[in-house]
């Protein structure tokens, strides 16, 4: 079976248009960041975060109800998978597991005659919700100047400087993309919990691989089309790989989507995330780091 | 012909390898079907028969996360800061400010205990020496030895720990020291969190103190009565001889007082007794003497926080006397008006006694009255001590202090030569029980507090073991029919070497003993899904290679050859995200970590040399596999 025949199609010769919409997604993603903002899970924001099952079905109305008795209202309350279950946050920080205790107790009064089994329950000092935030930055920060220095060795310190950016595009789209859509599909929980940053790790290493595979093309191609420029050895290139490119990034979003159905609650922030940034990361790996390599080599043809 | 063998005695080590390390796990399982299968005394022969077997299949098996399995997570943090309070001597007011301000700090912000402690010695131009070591000894050799017992005293919290831990008897607890003073405790299977807090943060303080003369504490107690009604004497001549300080003093007075009442003072007009004695007599009002003459006070358990609040204030502490501090009991008891009360006791503030001479402790029950109690024994020196203590003291009464709280305050009634004490005021054999355990541990050196705590259900960790397995499975179907749909037998070789690569990680876990979660089997499921893109580059390259008109043997080859640069660079990359999500992961993330790099690791191995194998010996024996 063929999903492609010899491709020659030209990617390179719209990139502005690209340019443009790269940018004016990212613009989008950043605007939502700064107003929407991201909901943050109590991995980083610290508190206590507790999921409850119910014997039947509870409305979030009435849990907030019970949570307001005990000055608690201003918690996050929403259903958690199923309509039968709860998910509580508070970012309240008391001695040990008083706020969950609280929470419990108060539950009870109002659902007398409802029974609830606590699925789950965290409790995060503000002192770690702080070093999580800062390990995460810097996990992101420390994986981006690996790849970027790998990618130099490898290749030329240009293509390292395209992956780089590539990257970052990536990961304020996803944020972005993130920050638009928390709370707008119903059941479909996208808080940014340690599994999330784990889905934006991954999506960096999974951008970058398939960026590599390009560049790996172009430079084969290079060494035998000496005497052609190089975006035309660059749009031969992804052509050439068109094929590998859309079928990996295809099983891939594949398992994703598996794993966002069948791979319980737990791992839907994360199978979502990293499907989003599967999509933005075939994109980038063309137009945006091989667009990049073609204009500043360009730039630098230009001036000498 | 190109000799295969190499590689392929390569490929069967590999296999024979994973299995090796798999096996315990299989063992495991299969033995706890056939405890299942068993009842009553069937299952305890089987037990024993096969016991060295069955642990050592629980050793060496895969572990189940948390989150698999259901438990706790405790991440413990040494106060250090008061183990450093409790080693000083010769605290004064300059010492216990140092000591605010470092608390304060050390709340909020990321810095480590002890060399902020030290700093602000030295911003004040302070000497160590003053309550630390002996006097001739220097800032750097005081520092030096506070260093290594902080150390040690973390050590040896964590030792405690892991006693308590063992004598509660979870299976397969993980304790580890995590920087400087953080200890992680993950407790697989425990449902009941509350005792486990106990277990863990209990210092087990235990004193034996004697309680001062009911006469003085009642003295006491009438002082601060008088003291919050304003009618202290020589209070009107210490306030004239300090007029510019009477006014803040008054007001605290009045402050004071307003925090035992709530704010809800009588007004004057009211004249119903009650009112006229919470005027006359605040202190009295919620802190009632017992009648008996015994020197206690009962406060109702509503009022408790309001008193405790009161007795904190620095005003009223100064109206103590000398070696006297309150106590509160351990418990509230129901009387029979049907109010709950705790009881106020009066102690010296030296103990006689403490923990360190226990060296056994036993829950039992009274025969007397059927109620838990905890028998302790003491070594020789103890014993004799105890013996002095007792002898002296007969018909006076002694308090059982445990973490600052009264459990029993007997009477003594004779001199105790044997060394032997016991624990009454329990409320349930539970209880005893951890008493028990944290008394045989041992006193904590310094409070833990928890900063951090998960629980996760059993339930929870059964969905998510059911929804980790059907997503593999389904992945993995999806993935071996698209793979042999789009690439025909070239596919089924790649869905081939699929397998393998799946056995190879988890042999490569059982092996390193890692922990499976639920993120773990996520990253078992995006490995099948990357692994097939090594498959894809090496038949694309086949398949070009064949257009450019090369024979099968030799496309293939060129296929493998020129597609390992671009294995090689892309999954390299995404291990070295692997390896800075391990670092900065815990749990269950850095289970998906670990299931990734080995996972990639797994998935070239297999793609490159497996089926390039399979590829070779098909030729030779005449086999064409198709590539599309």
């Amino acid at each position: 079976m063929r999903l492609f025949k010899k491709t020659t199609i030209d990617f390179l010769v719209k990139r502005r248009f690209w340019y443009l919409v790269s940018s004016a997604m990212m613009a989008v993603g950043v605007v939502s960041l700064f107003t929407k903002g991201i909901s943050l899970g109590i991995d980083f924001r610290g508190g206590t975060e507790l999921v409850v099952a119910f014997s039947d079905r509870v409305e979030v109305r009435d849990v907030r109800i019970a949570l307001d008795k005990i000055g608690l209202g201003r918690s996050e309350i929403k259903s958690y998978g199923s309509d039968r279950n709860i998910l509580i946050r508070s970012t309240e920080q008391a001695e040990g597991t008083t706020i969950g205790d609280r929470i419990k107790d108060a539950l009870q009064k109002q659902f007398p005659d409802k029974k609830f089994d606590v699925l789950k329950e965290d409790k995060i000092g503000p002192k770690i919700g702080k070093e999580l935030r800062r390990d995460a930055l810097y996990a992101i920060i420390w994986s981006m100047l690996a790849i970027m220095g790998y990618i130099a060795i490898r290749f030329k310190f240009t293509y390292g400087l395209g992956a780089v950016i590539a990257i970052v595009h990536d990961v304020f789209t996803t944020f972005g993309f993130l920050s638009i859509l928390n709370g707008v599909i119903p059941g479909l929980n996208l808080d940014i919990t340690q599994e999330v940053i784990a889905a934006f790790l991954t999506l960096i290493g999974v951008s970058v691989n398939d960026t590599v595979v390009i560049f790996d093309r172009i430079r084969e191609n290079e060494k035998i089309y000496r005497s052609m420029p190089l975006d035309k050895v660059m749009n031969k290139s992804l052509n050439d790989t068109l094929s590998r490119t859309i079928i990996t990034s295809g099983t891939i979003f594949l398992v994703l989507v598996i794993l966002l159905l069948f791979g319980g609650e737990v791992n839907r922030g994360f199978a979502f995330t990293l499907g989003f940034g599967i999509v933005t990361g075939t994109y980038s790996s063309i137009y945006v780091a091989s667009a990049f390599v073609a204009d500043w080599n360009l730039l630098r043809k230009k001036k000498s | 012909m190109r000799n295969q063998l190499p590689r392929i005695i390569l490929i069967i080590a590999a296999v024979a390898l994973s299995i090796v390390f798999l096996w315990p796990t299989y063992q495991d399982y299969n033995y706890r079907r056939q405890l299942n299968a068993r009842h009553g005394q069937d299952s305890v022969a089987y037990l024993e028969q096969h016991q060295d077997d069955i642990l050592n299949a629980k050793l060496k098996r895969i572990k189940l996360g948390l989150d698999l399995q259901g438990g706790m997570r405790v991440v413990l943090e040494v106060d250090l800061l008061q183990f450093l309070d409790d080693l000083a001597k010769n605290k004064d007011d300059n010492f216990l400010a140092i000591v605010r301000d470092v608390r304060n700090e050390a709340a909020t912000s990321e810095v480590t205990v002890l060399p902020l402690f030290i700093r602000k010695f030295q911003e004040r131009g302070i000497r160590l020496s003053r309550y630390f070591g002996s006097i001739r000894d220097d800032d750097a050799k005081i520092t030096a030895m506070l260093q290594d017992e902080s150390e040690k005293a973390v050590d040896r919290a964590i030792e405690i720990v892991r006693n308590r831990v063992d004598q509660y008897r979870v299976s397969e607890p993980n304790i580890q020291k995590q920087g400087g003073r953080r200890i992680i405790v993950e407790l697989p299977g425990v449902k009941d969190e509350n005792e486990v807090r106990q277990l863990l943060q209990g210092t087990a303080k235990l004193e034996f103190r004697l309680l001062k003369d009911p006469q003085i504490s009642y003295r006491v107690m009438e002082t601060i009565d008088k003291y919050l009604t304003g009618k202290l004497e020589g209070d009107s001549t210490a306030a004239a001889s300090a007029t510019a300080e009477k006014k803040p003093e008054a007001q605290k007075q009045r402050d004071a007082l307003s925090e035992l009442t709530g704010g809800t003072a009588p007004a004057a007009a009211d004249t119903t007794t009650e009112a006229r004695f919470l005027r006359e007599h605040p202190f009295f009002s919620y802190v009632h003497p017992d009648q008996r003459g015994s020197g206690e006070g009962y406060v109702d358990a509503k009022d408790k926080d309001r008193v405790v609040r009161l007795l904190e204030r620095p005003e009223v502490q100064r109206l103590l006397p000398p070696d006297f501090q309150f106590v509160w009991s351990a418990k509230s008891q129901q009387f029979a008006d049907g109010v709950k009360r705790f009881m106020l006791f009066a102690v010296r503030q030296t103990a006689e006694l403490t923990g360190g001479v226990v060296v056994d402790a036993r829950a039992s029950v009274d025969p007397e009255d059927n109620r838990p109690i905890v028998n302790m024994e003491m070594n020789s020196e103890g014993s004799r001590d105890w013996a002095r203590i007792t002898g002296a003291n007969i018909n006076k009464r002694i308090a059982i202090i445990l973490d600052n709280a009264v459990y029993s305050a007997p009477v003594v009634q004779t001199k105790i030569t044997g060394g032997r004490s016991r624990i009454t005021g329990m409320e349930t054999p539970n209880e005893a029980r951890l008493l028990e355990i944290v008394l045989k541990a041992g006193a904590l050196p310094a409070p833990v507090a928890i900063i951090e705590q998960r629980s996760v259900g059993p339930s929870l960790g059964e969905d998510s073991i059911r929804s980790g397995l059907s997503s593999t499975l389904l992945a993995l179907v999806m993935t071996v029919l698209f793979m042999v749909l789009y690439y025909h037998s070239g596919g089924a070789v790649a869905d081939f070497a699929l397998l393998f690569n799946i056995l190879f990680i988890m042999g490569v876990m059982a092996g390193f003993q890692a922990t499976l979660t639920l993120p773990g089997i996520a990253g078992i499921v995006l490995t099948i899904g990357m692994a097939v893109d090594a498959n894809v580059l090496v038949n694309e390259r086949i398949r070009e290679e064949m257009e450019g008109g090369k024979t099968l043997r030799a496309a293939i080859d060129a296929g493998y050859s020129k597609a390992f640069a671009a294995i090689f660079d892309s999954n390299i990359t995404t291990f070295l995200t692997g390896i800075v999500l391990y670092q900065f992961g815990t749990g269950p993330v850095q289970g998906f970590a670990l299931t990734l790099m080995i996972g990639i690791a797994a998935s070239m191995f297999s793609a490159i040399i497996i089926t390039h194998v399979v590829f070779n010996i098909m030729t030779d024996k005449g086999v064409i596999p198709n590539f599309g």
